[in-house]
């Protein structure tokens, strides 16, 4: 089976940025891409695919056929293009699909590009729109959103684990320390334990927003683009690259229950464990061999969920290993050093991308000094669809 | 929006509301949300059967009354159409085993507490209200 390497990666600002088109920050982070790989002018003889990820276009920016406009806006034509919509997971779904037509022989070069532009509505329409991927009838119709489920998980998963409200809190000041560092990052205003939790201002700081979970819980809505230039191995093409390739060496994904109320523990993730489970056997690798990860925290309480699914801890102790500072970037496994979705922020079908680049900026030696991991092997990446129900694990290594 | 076993005209000019467990005419396994095939013995069920022009396949059941609550959260950001300033949602179990999602209302809930599952609206909309689950500590009706 043919290799796939990641030979170049390119990303934009997160945050804010209703001002700009939405083809436009995609174009930017896939151009930026070609360039890191060195092909920016001889583009169109190298890219054979485009997949470009995105959820929200077609509702939110009232535009379709993306990757077709993506394609003419980065004068791409006359490659193969489309779009993969797999809710939040979008962006590794496109990875996952670029890596299966390299590894069917049907491309060599593949560009993934993800983009969500979720500013360009109000806060009420886009919290409608990211609901939307609940159940209709049994969750949706209620009125219930994503953090109403991650809240529904939260409470009982601190009953269960004794994971206190500190806890929660560490691992925002932790994901904001690391994004005060990475200059793509949306939130980069570090914050204290002291005024998200240990003070008398800190419920007014930090205000409950479905409860348990408070609103430096869970992710800002952001917009932005990342790109990865994916390309084998055995290809002729490889030899116009300059930056030295990584390799994704296990990629792979499952699903589970529509309805969260429908598993039989409500606090186990199996799409991720099986996810996870059929990347380490892609790869030949254990829990053991990962250097450091990107899990999907779109709500804090995942990144230790997803941490124990993956098999780094046991069920129910991740938050010890937090409160042991072994997550930090300096800790025995690093975890979401480039912020994560609490900070660096989450726009949608950028994200699985995103967390891809970080990969191959901290295992190329690029991060930015003071959060870079020492000396890295293997990294993963956890890209979680709907309320787990639909969740993509890369590994990347060198 | 209602789901299409959500509404059933019992009473001559008053409608009442229920929501449903499916139950599979082979195996009695009970579902709710519906599937259109049981897990255990893979009979299939016709979505076409219940839509009036043949006599449903699998028997409904009312899925109503005592339940358990399993978590809960009271939730401030609503999505587009819900104008108050936060709901409650929760999950429940009923004695037999099956889950649902839904609203919550009872004051200070406590995890493993009884609840009563009954049927109101729980988003209205023209000509589309949706009919769904209420939990709370008494039954009201
Ligand atoms: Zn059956």
């Amino acid at each position: 089976m043919r290799k796939v390497c990641v030979v170049g990666i390119g990303h934009t600002v997160f945050g804010n940025l209703h001002h700009l088109d939405l083809v436009d920050l995609m174009g930017h982070a896939s151009l930026n891409a070609l360039e890191d790989a060195g092909v920016l002018a001889e583009r169109r003889e190298i890219v054979d695919q485009v997949f470009v990820a995105n959820m929200g276009a077609g509702r939110v920016n009232i535009q379709s056929a993306i990757a077709s406009a993506l394609v003419s806006r980065i004068g791409l034509e006359s490659c193969m293009a489309e779009a993969v919509e797999n809710g939040p997971a979008s962006g590794a779904s496109a990875v996952k699909l670029g890596v299966m037509a390299i590894k069917s022989g049907m491309a060599d070069a593949v560009l993934v590009t993800g983009g969500e532009m979720m500013n360009a509505v109000t806060r009420w329409i886009s919290t409608d729109f990211v609901a939307s991927m609940l159940h209709h009838e049994a969750e949706y119709a209620y009125g219930m959103t994503l953090p109403s489920l991650a809240a529904l998980f939260t409470r009982l998963y601190m009953q269960r684990y004794g994971v206190t409200e500190r806890d929660l809190a560490l691992i925002a000041v932790k994901s904001h320390e690391n994004a005060a560092k990475n200059p793509y990052a949306h939130l980069k205003t570090p914050c204290t334990l002291e005024a998200i939790c240990e003070s008398d201002g800190a419920d007014h700081a930090n205000p409950i927003i479905a409860d348990p979970l408070r609103l430096y819980g869970i992710c800002p809505v952001s917009d932005g683009a990342a790109s990865l230039l994916l390309c084998a191995e055995d290809s002729p093409k490889m030899r116009h690259f300059t930056k030295p390739p990584v390799t994704i060496s296990g990629i792979a994904s499952a699903t589970d229950t529509h309805c969260v109320h429908l598993r039989a523990d409500p606090l186990i993730l199996d799409a991720v464990r099986l996810a996870a489970e059929r990347a380490y056997t892609m790869a030949g690798l254990t829990p053991r061999d990962i250097s450091f990860a990107e899990l999907h925290d779109a709500f804090v309480i995942l990144e230790l969920a997803i941490a124990e699914e993956a098999g780094f801890f046991e069920r129910g102790t991740a938050h010890l290993a937090l409160r042991r500072d072994e997550t930090r970037v300096n800790g025995r496994l690093p975890i979401n050093t480039s912020g994560g979705l609490k900070a660096k922020g989450h726009p949608l079908g950028a994200t699985g991308v995103s967390q891809i680049y970080e990969l191959v900026k901290q295992l190329r030696g690029q991060a930015e000094p003071e959060r870079r991991v020492r000396d890295p092997k293997h990294g993963m990446a956890v890209n979680f669809g709907g309320f787990g129900n639909n969740v993509v694990v890369t590994i990347c290594s060198r | 929006m209602s789901g299409e076993n959500a509404i059933n005209f019992e009473h001559y000019g008053e409608p009442e509301h229920h929501v449903y467990a499916l139950i599979c005419p082979k195996c009695g396994k009970r579902f709710y949300p519906s599937v259109l095939i049981c897990d255990v013995c893979h009979t299939r069920r016709n979505p076409f059967a219940s839509a009036g022009n043949a006599p449903p396949e699998w028997e409904k059941e009312i899925l109503e009354g005592p339940c358990t609550l399993l978590s809960w959260t009271r939730v401030f950001a609503l999505p587009e159409g819900f104008t108050v300033k936060s709901l409650d949602f929760c999950i429940v179990e009923f004695p037999n085993k099956l889950r649902a999602s839904g609203r919550l209302e009872a004051e200070n809930p406590e995890i493993g507490m009884p609840l009563i599952a009954h049927v109101e609206i729980v988003n209205e909309k023209v000509n589309m209200d949706h009919y769904g689950f209420i939990f709370s500590r008494e039954n009201y009706n």
